[in-house]
């Protein structure tokens, strides 16, 4: 919860910063309701990729939300289709991580679903009111700040928890190569091409390390 | 940027963002996903963040710069090394500023 606040203020302050209006901004805060989405998008929004690249990009990070909602979906599948959606939107990493930790996918408690939405309603909560202290504040900040920075930061501050085993270390330090190389390439491809080499070392350093346990 | 292009933007996130989380939880019927997708899937965000970071702080007027002398990404790696010994947000953001702004 802690982290929320700052990491808010900066997405807040880099939507305004890349010339989305403060409405946009406030919209995008609330629709989109993903946070390392909307900052992996905005450095492409002010080199003017295409649009199809920024929805490849903003999917690529959300993929961690394919995963949990597996996950989910056998704990919710009881629900009306009202509240599947609700909690679809609503799903945020530190509550997933705890709701997860807690339930059992076939423990029948009546009221899990109530956790889950409280606890996310105060991410939720949290979140928007942040981003929106950026959205307003962030145009009384100097330009001088280079406070754009904070956004790369942010995203640093989220991208190290996730590199927890030697393949995704691998699969982050192979995209990050390629994306220095390509850097070049027209339309931003070379962000499209590191993610995909990145998915490939990432599977080929899983799979050599299951063949040698399985051999030794 | 025109209005139009950042409606896009803000739309498309959303319904990308909104199927990522919705795309088993909403349909409720028993599919699973795949062992194979889901390994390929852990990758992808990783992946994806870094590819983002790395270009950012190797540039540097326009052009890319490794080398100590590139106040970005030395202000980088301090924020690497805060976000793995602190799991702070704050922290990494604040000491990553803090370095930029003393390197500079």
């Amino acid at each position: 919860m802690a982290g929320i606040v700052p990491w808010g203020v900066v997405a807040g302050v880099a939507m305004v910063s890349a010339g989305l209006t403060q409405v946009q901004s406030v919209a995008m805060s609330l629709l989109v309701f993903a946070g390392s989405a909307q900052l992996a998008v905005l450095p492409l929004l002010i080199a003017k990729a295409p649009l199809w690249v920024m929805y490849a990009t903003a999917l690529a990070v959300n993929l961690r939300y394919v995963i949990y909602s597996a996950v989910l979906a056998p704990h919710f599948e009881h629900l009306s289709r009202p509240w599947r959606a609700l909690l679809s939107y609503i799903t945020v990493d530190g509550i997933f991580a705890l709701f997860v930790g807690k339930y059992r996918p076939d423990e029948a408690r009546a009221h899990k679903h109530w956790f889950y939405l409280g606890g996310s309603l105060v991410m939720w909560t949290g979140w928007q009111l942040a981003s929106m202290v950026g959205i307003f504040a962030g145009a009384l900040i100097p330009q001088s700040w280079s406070l754009e920075f904070a956004a790369t930061l942010a995203l640093i501050a989220v991208l190290v928890p996730l590199l927890h085993d030697r393949a995704i270390v691998c699969a982050a330090l192979a995209a990050g190569g390629v994306a220095l190389a390509a850097s070049k390439w027209p339309l931003n491809l070379g962000l499209l091409a590191a993610i995909a080499v990145g998915v490939v070392v990432g599977l080929a350093v899983a799979r050599t390390a299951r063949l040698k346990e399985r051999s030794g | 940027m025109d209005s139009w292009t950042g409606w896009a933007l803000i739309v498309g996130a959303a319904l990308v963002s909104f199927f990522s989380r919705a795309v088993f939880v909403l349909p409720g019927s028993h599919m699973r996903l795949p062992a194979t997708a889901e390994r390929a899937l852990r990758y992808a965000p990783a992946a994806a963040l870094m590819a983002i970071v790395v270009p950012d702080l190797a540039a540097a007027h326009g052009a890319l710069s490794i080398s100590i002398e590139n106040p970005r990404l030395i202000a980088g790696l301090v924020a690497f090394g805060l976000a793995a010994g602190t799991r702070s947000i704050l922290l990494t953001i604040a000491g990553g500023m803090a370095a930029l702004i003393l390197l500079r």
